[in-house]
């Protein structure tokens, strides 16, 4: 059962035994101590205070009545007046020592209180005699003031002071009640102390076995498990005391826990080292192929850097190319803008050239026209001419009959008729003549046609050119864009190949790095197969088997 | 330009010749003799189907153009028609049918010879009027036997010049040229 207990507990179990022994012991003296004052302070402050008190009571009655006789000696009424004061002031003192011994925080005592309340009469009493004394000696009677002092006066003060000193006494009395009860509880506070410090001590050292005791065996075969442990030897097993519910429990179980992890860690790392060996040993391989490859690869690396300079030359002649075509589209952009405005100019030409063929064939039809009248008016110029002939057949009949007469008349006659023939003969050639002219204006008119239908062709053909030379102001406006954008994009290449010269620079940098690194690996390579080789034998220094 | 000049002045050239040639031919020429009217034949000559004809002027009244004429029904098909003649209508003989000569067609150059005496009054239709001329009688050659057909008994005789005289004076007293025609009008009655 004590096993099951955990050591925290059974420690604060033991620990508390004692604990409630030394308390007892502490409160048991305390306890005394506390009593023992009580009594001791009750003896400083009240008794002792009071016994003082009661003596200053005394001294003050004394001084009064030395004070009256004083004034009955003198009898001077002036004298008088001061002992007057003087014995009101002490009687005031002696009234405030009063108090202060009735003030006191004491127990209700009958004895002092009987006593207090009889020298309370006895006081009033001899102040009231006192006080006749004075008067009388103040009225100049002093020897009268001397026979009731010595008759009344005096043996009522003595009375007072003898009851006064009463009352010291009986706080005396008080003061050593109270000493021997402080002495008595404190011997007994000592005999209690000495019976509970014994057993206080003997619990301790039983106590303290137990727990020795119980802590140790298990931590013994710890410390032989991990003494085992630190000779490499992870055999042995821990089967005492595996069944405690304690920490020692847990604690050898952990042991034993941790015993078989490190045992199969041991064995992992066996075999990892295995692994660790033989990868190694690959590792060596592939860094010497590798090694190998870098340089290679840096080899390759500067070959490949010519090239780029190479092409670096041949994008940057590119470029220069490019900016002199972008020139030249430049100057066709020119060229075909000349050229559009020139074709716009051509076509209004034609346009204008097509208005004025119109006009040409405009006139050539009423050309055509007038030709028509005018074969009008030779139609009735022949027919004139018929007419003047008949006429001129029809004055040669009548001259004819006229006989001899009329001879004369046919020679006009027939010169009329000469003229009528010749008339139709003039119409006749300007018929013809006409006739010419009607198919001169017809071809005209034909080649007017033609003409303005080959005019509207040209328009059109002018028109297609315009647009052809539009097309081709655009087309070459695109071409020259594209020429821009194709000097800058060789530009960019320009750039980029630079760029690329560096960066293949640092690339075959990064390539010796990496050959040397590769090196330098192999090395490190090499030192991991050793390191590898020096672990297996470190490794097999561990027992894990029984032998 | 001068190429095309060149003929032109050719040609210039050559119609100046001609004018010179005919001034010369006209310079040449006979002046004619003065022949005593007795032995002139004084006529109008006319074309009519290819032909040309001539006619003595004492019996053409005038000459006319053959503008509206309007055909008659019921008369012979050498009457062409009627025409007026500032008021005076007139009858129109087509020698072409009468002779029986091919012919071609009417056309506005047409013309019509009014002959006329103290009886008779009708117009010749004839294509053409040539003008007035003078034959001497003795040139005249009297018909030739050779000629027959209807137009025989008309002729008067032929010139040198192969122009045929009609006899004005036998057309006009022709009887077929007077026409009588009657025509029963029974289905009206």
């Amino acid at each position: 059962m004590l096993n099951n207990m955990r050591v925290g507990m059974r420690l604060s179990l033991g620990f508390c035994l004692i604990l409630v022994l030394l308390s007892g012991i502490i409160f048991i003296s305390l306890s005394s101590m506390e009593i023992s004052r009580y009594n001791l302070e009750r003896i400083v402050t009240i008794n002792n205070t009071r016994i003082e008190m009661a003596n200053g009571m005394i001294d003050q009655v004394r001084e009064v009545s030395i004070a009256i006789r004083d004034a009955c000696l003198l009898g001077d009424s002036e004298k008088i007046q001061a002992v007057t004061a003087n014995i009101a002031k002490i009687r005031k003192e002696y009234d405030e020592y009063l108090g202060k011994f009735e003030e006191l925080p004491a127990e209700k005592n009958r004895e002092i209180d009987e006593k207090i309340a009889s020298i309370k009469a006895v006081q009033q009493k001899s102040r009231d005699l006192n006080d006749e004394v004075v008067a009388l000696a103040a009225a100049g009677k002093i020897e009268e003031a001397n026979v009731l002092m010595h008759a009344k006066a005096s043996p009522m003060v003595k009375q007072w002071i003898e009851m006064t000193d009463d009352l010291v006494q009986l706080a005396e009395k008080r003061s050593i009640l109270r000493y021997n009860e402080a002495k008595e509880s404190q011997s007994e506070a000592y005999r209690f102390i000495l019976l509970l410090g014994i057993a206080a001590v003997v619990m301790t050292i039983v106590i303290s076995i137990v727990l020795t005791l119980g802590i140790t065996g298990p931590l013994d075969i710890c410390i032989a498990a991990a003494k085992r442990i630190s000779n490499k030897d992870l055999t042995g097993d821990l089967t005492v005391q595996h069944n405690r519910g304690d920490e020692l429990g847990i604690m050898t179980q952990s042991f034993r826990g941790m015993i078989e992890t490190l045992r199969d860690q041991i064995r992992e790392i066996t075999d990892g080292v295995n692994v660790l060996a033989s990868s190694s040993n690959e590792i060596l391989v592939s860094t010497s192929q590798l090694a190998s490859g870098a340089a290679e690869s840096a080899t390759g690396i500067s070959e490949t850097m010519t090239t780029v300079e190479e092409v670096r030359q041949a994008a940057r002649l590119s470029s220069e190319k490019a900016k002199m075509v972008a020139d030249s589209a430049q100057r066709v952009v020119q060229v075909s803008q000349t050229g559009k405005n020139a074709v716009d100019n051509t076509v209004t030409t034609m346009l204008h050239i097509r208005d004025q063929m119109e006009a040409i064939a405009q006139t050539i039809l009423q050309l055509s026209e007038q030709s028509q009248a005018i074969g009008g008016i030779i139609a009735t110029v022949t027919d004139l001419a018929d007419q003047s002939n008949l006429l001129a057949v029809n004055a040669a009949i009548e001259a004819a009959k006229a006989g001899e007469q009329g001879r004369g008349f046919v020679v006009d006659a027939q010169e009329i008729k000469s003229l009528a023939e010749q008339s139709k003969q003039a119409t006749t050639q300007i018929r013809a003549i006409l006739t010419e002219v009607q198919k001169a204006t017809n071809v005209a008119v034909l080649a007017t046609e033609q003409g303005t239908k080959a005019v509207d062709g040209g328009v059109k053909q002018s028109a297609q050119t315009g647009e052809a030379v539009k097309i081709l102001a655009e087309s070459s406006m695109e071409a020259s864009q594209v020429a821009t954008q194709i000097v800058a994009s060789s530009q960019q290449q320009v750039v980029g190949m630079d760029q690329i010269g560096v960066a293949m620079t640092n690339i075959n940098q990064a390539g010796v790095q990496n050959a040397s690194a590769m090196k330098q690996a192999e090395v490190a390579a090499k030192n991991l197969n050793e390191l590898g080789q020096k672990l297996r034998k470190i490794v097999d220094q561990f027992k894990i088997k029984e032998a | 330009m001068i190429e095309k000049n060149k003929p032109l002045s050719i040609v210039k050239n050559e119609s100046e010749q001609a004018i010179l040639k005919a001034r010369a031919q006209a310079l040449a020429k006979e002046p004619e003799k003065i022949v005593p009217a007795s032995e002139l034949l004084e006529i109008i000559t006319f074309r009519l189907g290819g032909e040309t004809y001539g006619i003595e002027s004492v019996y053409v009244r005038e000459v006319y153009p053959l503008r509206d004429f309007t055909p008659l029904p019921g008369v012979p098909a050498f009457i062409l028609g009627i025409i007026n003649v500032r008021g005076q209508i007139l009858s129109i003989v087509n020698l072409k049918v009468f002779f029986k000569l091919p012919g071609k067609g009417l056309g506005d150059l047409n013309k019509v010879i009014i002959l006329h005496n103290n009886l008779m009054k009708f117009g010749l239709l004839a294509d053409e009027i040539v003008g007035t001329a003078s034959v001497l009688l003795s040139t005249l050659q009297l018909s030739l036997p050779t000629i027959t057909g209807v137009g025989r008994e008309f002729m008067k005789g032929i010139t040198a010049e192969n122009l045929i005289i009609l006899d004005g004076d036998k057309l006009l007293n022709e009887r077929k040229m007077i026409v009588h025609e009657e025509i029963a009008f029974t289905a009206s009655k």
